[in-house]
């Protein structure tokens, strides 16, 4: 799982800083940090400080120290600027953002959009990845039908480890019961039908 | 929203179709008109104050109303529980059911994941079975038996021998877990299952399932925090007197 990735929106507009959280929403791993106004004091600071890795500004709401503080920004190699535009946003406006979001366009329109900046989707889970090597063997037990006392000590684990892995293995697999553990694992040939006959 | 006696049925049910089969159970059935709920109350004499609670809990536990909580009577709240037992039993099992078995039929490649689900599903059906079972065998006839022997005032020994070997706070105790199990199955199903054309036949295994889910959780609200504390009031009644 890639880290999340943060976004600071510059705008005075409520309609433009509740639109980008909902979009950010759509693309996991982007959160909204901070939302400022074009008259925020010591604006450029505030940013820099926060590290965000996307700035999205409203030319409007700043005007005219708008082009010191794209100045700013892009001189910090981390920072990506993004420019809220539109059809009667000047050239020499767009032209110092280091990318723009058009905001006439629909919902899908700027999710592409946001999607092409943002650049990397996200890394899609793998299933045979997705509980460890232990967590597996503990699971093969567990649908076998032992207890967490056997399968402490088949392992020589503590049964408090094994609560702990158990827990674990509910948490990633988003399935909490044995029933429903034993489906799983059968599907992904953890274990044998004939090995678990007994407790299904 | 807290759902009101003045609102026009009609629009409740256009803004949460999910309560369609709640009014059912009550005997309302679709085309009722462009009534109130009170209107369509007085017409089908039902008690007001019990639908508006139902409805309620079942809309957004939480404008659960309690002051209505003892203004119906025990007999209307398990007539209404068993209603729902019939509707997961008569209805929702089966077409889930009927939908696994389909989508088992259509499969090619991964017939075994679908043997899997109808077994889990086959399991799960048992599980819930039993489970409503005891609660039509042994709980409900002990409210009712509870609340018959108060109104008549006909209070024996052996009834309060009962009291004290088996009160309602022992079976709100046993019952959950039936929920959990459909979350695990619709997550085997979202995530696990492999990809293939039958896309539609799983969205629609899936809001049935959250739609069996959602009526289970009401259910077990309206159990514990409608049923359980009227019984629990009766019990005090009976060991008072």
């Amino acid at each position: 799982m890639s880290s999340t990735r943060k976004i600071i929106v510059v705008t005075n507009a409520f309609l433009f800083s509740s639109g980008i959280e909902s979009l950010a929403l759509e693309l996991s791993g982007l959160l909204v940090e901070h939302v400022y106004t074009g008259s925020e004091k010591k604006l450029s600071q505030k940013i820099i400080g926060a590290k965000p890795e996307f700035v999205i500004i409203d030319p409007e709401a700043i005007k005219d120290s708008l082009i010191p503080l794209l100045r700013e920004l892009n001189e910090d190699p981390e920072i990506i600027t993004i420019g809220l535009v539109n059809s009667s946003t000047s050239d020499n406006i767009i032209s110092r953002f280091s990318n723009t979001l058009n905001t006439t366009g629909n919902k899908f329109q700027l999710i592409e959009e946001l999607q092409r900046i943002v650049g990397k989707e996200v890394a899609k889970s793998d299933n045979e990845q997705l509980i460890s090597k232990r967590e597996t063997e503990i699971l093969k037990y567990l649908v076998m039908g032992y207890t967490n006392q056997d399968v402490a000590d088949k392992l020589f684990l503590s049964i408090h480890t094994v609560m702990t892995h158990r827990k674990k293995i509910n948490r990633k697999l988003g399935i909490k019961t044995v029933s429903g553990l034993t489906v799983y694992a059968l599907m992904n040939n953890i274990v044998d039908i004939r090995e678990v006959e007994r407790s299904i | 929203m807290l759902l009101e006696k003045d609102m026009k049925l009609a629009d409740i049910i256009i803004h949460d179709i999910s309560l369609v089969p709640v009014i059912s159970r009550f005997g309302i059935l679709l085309g009722f008109g462009d009534e109130s709920i009170e209107g369509v109350c007085k017409k089908k004499s039902i008690d007001i104050d019990f639908l508006l609670t139902i409805l309620n809990a079942f809309h957004d536990p939480q404008y659960l109303d309690k002051k209505y909580l003892q203004s119906f009577s025990v007999d209307l709240l398990i007539q209404y529980l068993r209603k729902t037992h019939q509707y997961y039993l008569s209805n929702k099992i089966p077409e889930i059911e009927c939908l696994i078995d389909k989508m088992e039929l259509e499969s090619t490649i991964d017939k075994s994941s679908y043997q899997l689900l109808q077994k889990f599903f086959k399991d799960y059906k048992t599980e819930l079975v039993k489970h409503i079972d005891r609660e039509e065998k042994v709980v409900y006839p002990y409210v009712l038996e509870l609340n018959n022997a108060i109104a008549n005032d006909e209070i024996t020994s052996s009834l309060i021998e009962k009291i004290k070997k088996y009160s309602i706070k022992s079976y709100e105790e046993e019952h959950d877990n039936v929920e959990e199990k459909l979350t695990d199955l619709k997550n085997i199903i979202i995530k696990y299952l492999s990809p293939s054309q039958n896309q539609q036949s799983r969205f629609r295994l899936l809001k049935e399932l959250t739609a069996l889910e959602k009526d289970l959780a009401e259910h077990a609200i309206i159990e514990d925090l409608i049923l359980v504390p009227k019984v629990e009031l009766l019990e005090k009644n009976v060991l008072i007197s």
